[in-house]
């Protein structure tokens, strides 16, 4: 009996110190995330070329000290080439999603503040590219461009904006029928006035979450893209190309080929989307005092 | 948002599965199990009915040697007037005997009197003559363009009249398959009838193809009644291989170290050959190909520069790492065969050597940046290999990184044939050849055969080789023509190879290296040439099954 009073507070304590530090872990997470994506990225430039060119004497090992993902054939570094392609996929994310956010918005906008025929023909452009399937839109542009890097990086910036801009368009439809909005056009105020003054602030949060959720699309479809070649020289360190790689190699079985890129993929993929979540709670004032 | 995203990475493994689902599905065993087709083979597992092979891809034009089937020899459901057998010595096949005449105009062939096509009509000296008139028409891959006639000059002596002696014509007699003048039409490559030990029963394009043995075979009938050949990707082949599908598979040099359970490894030499080849001329020259891309290369120009990378590569270094052990290093285009120049052979891997002879050429690193220069050109060239090759991939690799040490930056870049076709005049390309034709060496070397197309990319002329390889093809005899090829390689003062004009860096021989169930005996094969068809089956008429 004169054990449990002094346990309780301080249990009561200990859990309080959880729920009061939820925004603290909230915060901790996006800065571990961050943090994480942020060293692929740069990663590159601090390695440097080391350990992607091919040393004949020591492929085919498995993972050691000296190589934590192990060799492939050719005796390359595989947590450099993983690290390489990791990083031009969240550089190809980066891009594609800073012109999707760029597009979605301002179609976005567009087509709720103009609304009338240019909602119909941006609502009709959307449509058109939800019905086609993405992948195959995605190989279609990559080819129609040429193919390469550059053709990847195009076809991954061009068709992720659509279901941005849907979202923004419902919330600036919305926000629309608010009676300041209304108002405000009842004071002769032009649509871009209202656009800049009114909905922008509106969106802004949306449109934050809204583009760190486009990023594991992004790298995915980039990933599958460059999986299946279009016109990348094969010994580019891009994932899809590991990843297809380490394939002809499941029958002999040098599984670290294909295991080890595969969950640094699924770890950044997965990074950016406990960032979304957690910028979510952070950001919508629902959750954000919680 | 978060449910997009699941789909997403549910689509994206789902795509993963259907790619190794794919590449395994085209086994026999699938096919049986879904159709009562009396065409479709029986569960796979070898035996003297019936064996299944993974030898390589399909002839996607077609089976149709006035078009290039079995170019390289052994076309399987034709046969030729002569072979070569496993020394590489000419035998008779078709042919009973051959005579030149004294000017070497005119070769007569005399042939078997015994000999059906697999309908059953008689093969005849029209069949032949047929055929070379043909396939001198066609424009096909065989090279028949000093031929200027062929005559049946009674049922069973054909004589063919050339407008220039060539002593290489005799490899078309050893490769060309006979087809009947009969059956010959549009859609002879899908459906061939010919002489061969074998005929085609069912061909799905892109899978299979069928073949049973020709009852009119004029030789001792093969033992193996039935073949199955399956198109498989190289580790789905090896993955049936291991499941005991297929009794034969050709294996990348890579999977080679691996152990299979019940079969063997058949290490078979080849003239299967890859090379680095050196644009010839400078760009200043402005030359264009006739379709209009550009010719020559700067850099590769330079003769210190060809002979520099020679001398640095260490080709046995690629043998062990790249094809683990199963190959050869290579010095000229015909390693192994009997008209190889010995002395053409040069010690590699010899870095100072390759240093001096470039510090000679002029070359220095002016700026230390471990580059050379000379007259303000950088020491570096693009170095293509085609995307679909991973041997070719990592031989580029590795030589791009064996010539570093010399100051020499290759950049190597990947890229598909369509791409490769307009640069290759202008880079260097990982290329492969071999044959047991001559033709092919003089092809790659003499001046006139750069017209823009996969001979002589590079546009090396050199008139005093030029001669050398004109007296070798204007030889009365194969026998006498071997003086001549083998100067043209190296004569102690000229040749095309290293220490002449370097025109190429030939880097290795692969050994094709081919899984063999320990029930088949597929004899002593001979020396292969360059992969396409399927050299293997060269003496498949010998093989036999020795489990029962």
């Amino acid at each position: 009996m004169t054990l449990i009073p002094p346990q309780a507070p301080l249990r009561r304590s200990r859990l309080q110190r959880l729920t009061l530090s939820r925004r603290q872990q909230t915060l901790w997470v996006i800065g571990l995330c961050s943090l994480f994506l942020l060293g692929i990225i740069l990663s590159t430039w601090i390695i440097g070329d080391t350990g992607l060119n091919p040393i004949l004497a020591q492929r085919n090992q498995s993972p050691s000290l000296d190589h934590p993902f192990g060799t492939d054939w050719l005796g390359r570094d595989m947590l450099s080439r993983s690290l390489h392609g990791m990083s031009l996929s969240l550089r190809v994310g980066l891009l594609a999603a800073t012109i999707s956010a760029f597009i979605g918005s301002s179609l976005g906008l567009a087509a709720g503040t103009l609304g009338g025929w240019v909602d119909a023909v941006i609502t009709w452009i959307v449509d058109v590219f939800f019905s086609l399937p993405h992948l195959v839109l995605l190989i279609l542009i990559a080819f129609a461009v040429g193919g390469g890097t550059t053709g990847v990086v195009v076809a991954v910036a061009l068709t992720h904006w659509t279901s941005l801009a849907r979202v923004i368009r419902a919330e600036v439809l919305q926000v629309n029928s608010s009676d300041y909005v209304q108002l405000s056009h009842r004071l002769g105020r032009s649509p871009l006035w209202i656009a800049r003054h009114h909905m922008i602030p509106h969106i802004i949060p949306q449109l934050l979450v809204g583009l760190i959720l486009l990023f594991p699309h992004a790298i995915l479809h980039e990933a599958a893209l460059s999986f299946i070649g279009i016109g990348l020289s094969p010994h580019i360190p891009a994932i899809g190309i590991i990843l297809a790689e380490s394939m002809r190699h499941l029958s002999t079985g040098y599984w670290w080929l294909g295991v080890m890129p595969g969950v640094l993929l699924l770890l950044a993929v997965k990074a950016f989307d406990w960032l979304g979540e957690n910028l979510r709670d952070l950001l919508d004032p629902k959750t954000s005092q919680g | 948002m978060k449910r997009t995203l699941n789909r997403l990475i549910c689509s994206a493994s789902i795509l993963l599965a259907s790619y190794v689902l794919g590449s395994c599905t085209p086994s026999p065993s699938t096919s049986s199990s879904d159709t009562t087709d009396a065409t479709s083979p029986p569960a796979a597992s070898g035996s003297s009915e019936q064996i299944v092979l993974a030898v390589g891809g399909e002839s996607d034009e077609g089976y149709d040697p006035t078009l290039g089937w079995g170019r390289y020899g052994s076309p399987l459901f034709q046969s030729t007037l002569l072979r070569r057998d496993e020394d590489l010595n000419i035998v008779n096949d078709l042919a009973t005997g051959y005579t030149v005449s004294e000017d070497g105009l005119t070769w007569t062939v005399t042939i078997r009197e015994d000999v059906l096509f697999s309908d059953g009509e008689p093969l005849t000296a029209e069949d032949v003559a047929y055929t070379f008139e043909q396939a001198a028409q066609s424009g096909g891959l065989n090279d028949l363009t000093m031929l200027e006639e062929a005559i049946a000059t009674d049922t069973y002596t054909v004589e063919f009249r050339l407008t220039e002696p060539q002593s290489t014509f005799v490899n078309r007699l050893i490769t060309l398959g006979i087809v009947p003048e009969h059956a010959y039409g549009e859609d002879y490559g899908r459906n061939p009838i010919g002489s061969g030990p074998y005929q085609l029963v069912q061909w799905d394009e892109g899978q299979q193809l069928i073949v049973e043995v020709n009852p009119n075979y004029y030789n001792e009938p093969p033992s193996i009644e039935r073949l199955v050949f399956l198109f498989l990707e190289e580790d789905a082949a090896f993955a049936a291989a291991q499941a005991e599908q297929v009794q034969v598979v050709s294996v990348p040099q890579a999977l080679a170290v691996q152990n299979v359970e019940g079969m063997t490894l058949y290490d078979v030499t080849s003239v299967d050959n890859r090379g680095l080849m050196f644009p010839y001329v400078p760009t200043s020259a402005g030359k264009t190909t006739p379709d209009g891309d550009p010719i020559g290369n700067d850099v590769t120009a330079d003769l210190a520069i060809r002979q520099a990378i020679n001398y640095a590569v260490d080709r046995q270094a690629l043998v062990d790492g790249v094809l683990e052990g199963y190959g050869s290093p290579a010095y000229g285009p015909v390693s192994g065969l009997a008209w190889e120049e010995e002395s053409a052979k040069i010690e590699d891997a010899q870095v100072g050597q390759a240093q001096a002879i470039l510090a000679e050429g002029g070359w220095v690193d002016s700026n230390n940046d471990g580059l050379l220069e000379k007259e303000g050109m950088e020491a570096t060239f693009t170095l293509l290999y085609p995307a679909s090759d991973s041997t070719r991939q990592a031989l580029a690799l590795s030589v791009a990184e064996m010539l570093k040490p010399i100051g020499i930056q290759a950049n190597v870049e990947g890229r598909s044939w369509d791409e490769i076709e307009p640069a290759m005049h202008s880079n260097v390309v990982l290329f492969g050849w071999g044959s047991h034709d001559q033709t092919e060496m003089y092809n790659l070397y003499h001046s006139q055969s750069a017209q823009g197309d996969f001979y002589n990319t590079g546009y090396y002329a050199n008139q005093a080789i030029d001669d050398v390889l004109d007296l070798a093809m204007g030889a009365p005899s194969e026998a006498e023509a071997i003086a001549f090829w083998k100067a043209s390689q190296w004569d102690g003062q000229k040749g095309f190879t290293a220490q002449g004009d370097a025109a190429w860096a030939w880097l290795v021989n692969l050994d094709h290296t081919y899984f063999v169930s320990d029930c088949l005996d597929i004899g002593q094969p001979q020396v292969e040439p360059h992969g396409h068809g399927w050299p293997i089956t060269a003496n498949i008429a010998q093989w036999t099954w020795t489990c029962d």
